[in-house]
């Protein structure tokens, strides 16, 4: 890989447990490395740290062992070219559209600002809906909100915690193919966290599996498909199966649980 | 000879579904509430009847009381006198409350250091304060304006301390993340996630504030609504002017609280509000 | 995506998609308000318009009064004497009304209090350097180390003990195992039942005493809340002229020239400004001379008292200071050894006094006896 953009190096993470005693070891030694321009999926079980991985990359948590570079730095807090896109709630209810997504953009002139703004409305596909406020608009539109104020800041990387997690099936799909759109138009590098395999199946060029608790890396597996994804391609199907059995899962519906399967702790 | 066939009025008549009243038109609002309010004057009225007391008056009995007032100049004086010291002593209380609970709210050690004081002198009653009141202020508006100082205060600054810490961290993540400023992020995320339960303790701390002022009028002034009750008190058997300073307490804090709430409605809050039927 | 057009209060906003809340029914709402300013600058501006506003209305009606504007002497230099709205204290606003009357301008200003520890309180704090106050009450304040001296008396006689009249208390012997309701634990009255059950051969223990302010005491009487009550005028005539109450025994039977309350001042006023505090007593007994000068004195007293002082119905006060005539007395109000004697001896065996403080402690006679030569005030209410 030429220069990575983040490196993960031997990130462990314990959380004390309350009143029991023992520890609860979360991550351990993890270590990845993502280039600029990928786009990264990392699938998991519940539970098993994923969001724990991603909000230590993002700066909000400090690990307990390892270190994280971004851009050939250490991380020590949340940085404003690296933008965290949350599952719900996480744009401010009390601004417009246009506000939230004008947040980042603080320090520029009013008509250089409403000129990004606007830019975005259209890419997310919220023109019309300026003027409106989070609580009026749909659960898949808050998102696109989030999304888009992200991108206004023009950040390198984009961290995404299960963006779509709160969404129906179908705008889950809908969401998906906006994002690759997007992404296909700016080139950020997209971190992105997801239990469901298809969905990242559907989006990235790498997927990074891991286990159940304490977390490790289990496989990481290159996406070749191109884009736009066929559901319906054997190439798709393969690597989802993989995927499936990577994480011990069975394709069957129902099917009696090997002891080597079913240790996901869900 | 044609046959033509007479209209069919039979043809399928499509149910309408029964209207359904508006429950925020002018009828709920309006109408409902005067009913209620009918029929707790006309219980009033039959029930001081029934009892043959001489004492205690009838709603009739109010309304002259209170027309008397009006018409010895009384009324707006009065009035006036108690709207000015709760609305001093209310904007004083927001003015020291809020930006205190901004600041325990979100300092920890500025909490765990003030908080169990706070907490010692929330319950006690304004009307323990009256005699350092009296002491310290002596008999001028002051007193009272204190009184319904110290009432209002710590209902606004505990319900602001519990809005900042029960704030949503994940605004403050993405604040956070965008590299704001102590004062911007204080400026532009805290305070504007508190607002609305800030606004919720000013709402109550308003009707404390109101309801406090009868006792707050007990100090030597010689004007206002809770002065009123004092004085038909010590007047002998003015029980009419009694119920009267009573009813025109009711009556301004209903108008009280609905202004507050009228502050509700604005973008900048609604948002919390926005999922109430 | 049902998609309705919704009008925003003069804003034309795109479709909002409709979710089934109840949002877009809030729109036409009776009580929305126009948004096109945010939160803070109405909020702000209707704040400086209503705390102007109120404060200057405030300012007109209540404290830019007539009498403030025309007043010779500044309101700050008067001299502030508390006082409550009974016939004890009633040489007070007398003698500022017929001041007023007078000479246009009076530098006493008498503040009006409706409870004892009020009043008390006030005197404290310094806020009132001279008072009406019970006699027990200034003697108690005296032994605690107040510097407080008693220059004048309220009035003799004047107080009663009441009881319903449908029941069948008719001498003292029947209010065994009552409750009987006293002003104030420093009050006169109670030291007067004390005295009156030693005189029947009764203890305190034989009945269940009360405190309780005495505008709240005909109430009491009349829900049978209480069986006997006693304190000063005109609360005790109050219920003889609402028809349920009946004389148990008036003071004048038990206690001849009982004195209640008294004239008090603070030490430091008689050091620094005695001429003061004389003109003070001047003025108070003028006015105790005019008021027992004649029947009609105390009808026209009963008239500007009531409406301008004590907000009561000049009835009560007829009604009390007429029948009997000498229910209660404004004269020989000097204050004498023999007379607080008798209280402190009282007050020790009632316990509320602990002896340590005597009549010259206590009392300044001075001023007292340079009245005696004063006549009355010579003033008469024009028709």
């Amino acid at each position: 890989m030429t220069r990575p953009i983040i490196s993960i190096r031997n990130v462990g993470m314990t959380y004390p447990f309350k009143g029991k005693g023992q520890p609860l070891t979360v991550l351990e030694n993890v270590s990845a490395e993502i280039a600029a321009g990928e786009f990264v999926c990392i699938v998991g079980p519940s539970g098993c740290g994923k969001s724990t991985l991603l909000n230590i990359v993002g700066g909000f948590i400090f690990p307990d062992s390892g270190e994280v570079l971004v851009e050939g730095e250490r991380v020590t807090g949340p940085d404003r070219r690296r933008i965290f896109v949350f599952q719900e709630n996480g744009v401010f209810p009390w601004l417009t559209v246009e506000d939230n997504i004008g947040f980042g953009l603080r320090r520029r002139a009013a008509d250089e600002r409403e000129k990004i703004v606007h830019h975005y409305i259209a890419m997310v596909g919220l023109t019309g809906f300026e003027q409106a406020y989070p609580h009026e608009l749909s659960g898949g539109m808050r998102q696109r909100v989030e999304i888009a104020r992200a991108l206004s800041a023009n950040p390198d990387i984009i961290y995404m915690d299960e963006p779509f997690g709160a969404l129906d099936f179908i705008s889950r799909l809908k969401m998906r193919g906006d994002l690759v759109r997007i992404w296909n138009a700016e080139k950020k590098t997209i971190l992105f966290v997801t239990h469901d395999i298809e969905e990242a199946v559907q989006l990235a060029d790498r997927v990074i599996v891991m286990s159940t608790r304490p977390a490790t890396i289990k496989e990481d597996i290159r996406i070749d498909l191109p884009r736009p994804r066929d559901l319906d391609s054997r190439g798709y199907l393969e690597l989802r199966d993989r995927i499936f059995h990577a994480m011990g899962m069975s394709l069957r519906i129902g099917e009696e649980e090997s002891p080597r399967l079913g240790t996901a702790a869900v | 000879m044609s046959v033509v066939p007479a209209e069919k009025k039979t043809t399928a008549i499509r149910p309408t579904p029964p209207k359904k009243a508006n429950p925020r038109g002018a009828l709920g609002v309006y109408l409902r509430p005067a009913l209620v309010g009918l029929i707790f004057l006309l219980s009033w009225d039959v029930g001081v009847r029934w009892m043959h007391s001489d004492i205690f008056p009838t709603p009739f009995d109010v309304v002259k009381g209170v027309w008397e007032l009006a018409q010895a100049g009384l009324l707006l004086k009065y009035i006036v006198a108690s709207l000015f010291r709760v609305s001093i002593g209310f904007a004083l209380a927001t003015l020291v409350g809020v930006p205190l609970g901004l600041v325990l709210g979100w300092s920890i050690p500025a909490f765990q250091a003030f908080n169990p004081l706070i907490q010692i002198f929330r319950p006690i009653s304004p009307i323990a304060w009256i005699p350092l009141a009296i002491l310290w202020f002596g008999i001028s508006d002051a007193a009272p304006i204190f009184l319904i100082f110290l009432a209002s205060v710590f209902p606004i600054a505990v319900s602001t301390i519990s809005a900042v810490r029960n704030m949503q961290p994940v605004y403050l993540r993405a604040a956070r993340n965008f590299e704001l400023s102590r004062a911007e992020l204080f400026r532009r995320v805290i305070f504007p996630a508190c607002l609305p339960q800030i606004i919720t303790g000013l709402r109550i701390s308003l009707g404390i504030a109101w309801l406090v002022v009868v006792a707050a009028e007990m100090i030597a002034v010689n004007s206002g609504l809770g002065y009123l009750i004092i004085d038909a008190r010590n007047a002998g058997k003015r029980y009419d002017l009694v119920v009267a300073g009573m009813a025109m307490i009711g009556l301004i804090g209903l108008g009280l609280d609905l202004l507050v709430r009228r502050l509700e409605h604005f973008d900048e809050v609604r948002w919390m509000y926005a999922h109430r039927r | 995506m049902k998609v309705t057009d919704v009008v925003r209060h003069g804003r034309r906003c795109a479709p909002v998609e409709r979710r089934g809340d109840i949002s877009a029914v809030l729109y036409a709402d009776f009580f929305m308000p126009s948004r096109s300013r945010s939160l803070a600058s109405v909020l702000l501006l209707f704040a400086a318009v209503w705390l102007g506003g109120i404060s200057a209305l405030h300012y007109i009606l209540n404290l830019h009064t007539a009498e403030n504007k025309f007043a010779k002497v500044a309101k700050k230099d008067k001299f502030r004497i508390g006082f409550l709205p009974v016939t004890c204290h009633l040489t007070c606003p007398v003698s500022d009304f017929i001041n007023q009357k007078m000479t246009g301008d009076n530098i006493f200003e008498p503040i009006r209090f409706s409870s004892w520890p009020e009043l008390k309180e006030a005197y404290l704090s310094g806020q009132t350097p001279a008072t009406f106050i019970l006699a027990p009450m200034a003697m108690a304040l005296r032994e605690q180390g107040v510097p407080i001296k008693i220059v004048y008396l309220g009035h003799r006689d004047g107080s009663a003990v009441m009881v319903h009249k449908d029941s069948n208390i008719h001498r003292m012997e029947d209010l065994r195992g009552k409750r009987v309701a006293v002003p104030n634990r420093f009050s006169n009255q109670r030291l007067l039942i004390f005295r009156a059950l030693r005189q029947a051969g009764m203890t305190i223990n034989d009945i269940e005493l009360v405190e309780m302010p005495p505008p709240d005491m005909p109430a009491a009487l009349y829900a049978k809340a209480v069986d006997a009550i006693s304190s000063g005028e005109p609360f005790m005539g109050q219920t003889e002229l609402d028809g349920y109450g009946r004389v148990l025994w008036l003071t004048k039977d038990v206690w001849p020239n009982f004195i209640s309350c008294v004239l008090a001042v603070h030490e430091d006023m008689i050091k620094t400004r005695p001429e003061v505090v004389q003109q003070l007593v001047d003025g108070i007994a003028q006015s105790g001379k005019w008021l027992d000068q004649s029947m009609d004195h105390r009808m026209q007293a009963s008239q500007f008292v009531s409406k301008n002082y004590y907000h009561q119905n000049p009835r009560l006060l007829e009604f009390v200071l007429s029948k009997p005539p000498d229910r209660v007395k404004y004269t020989e109000l000097e204050p004498l050894r023999k007379d607080f004697e008798e209280i402190e001896q009282l007050g020790r065996e009632a316990g509320i006094l602990k002896g340590t403080a005597h009549f010259d402690d206590y009392v300044d006679p001075s001023f007292a006896r340079k009245t005696t030569h004063l006549r009355a005030f010579a003033w008469e209410e024009k028709p």
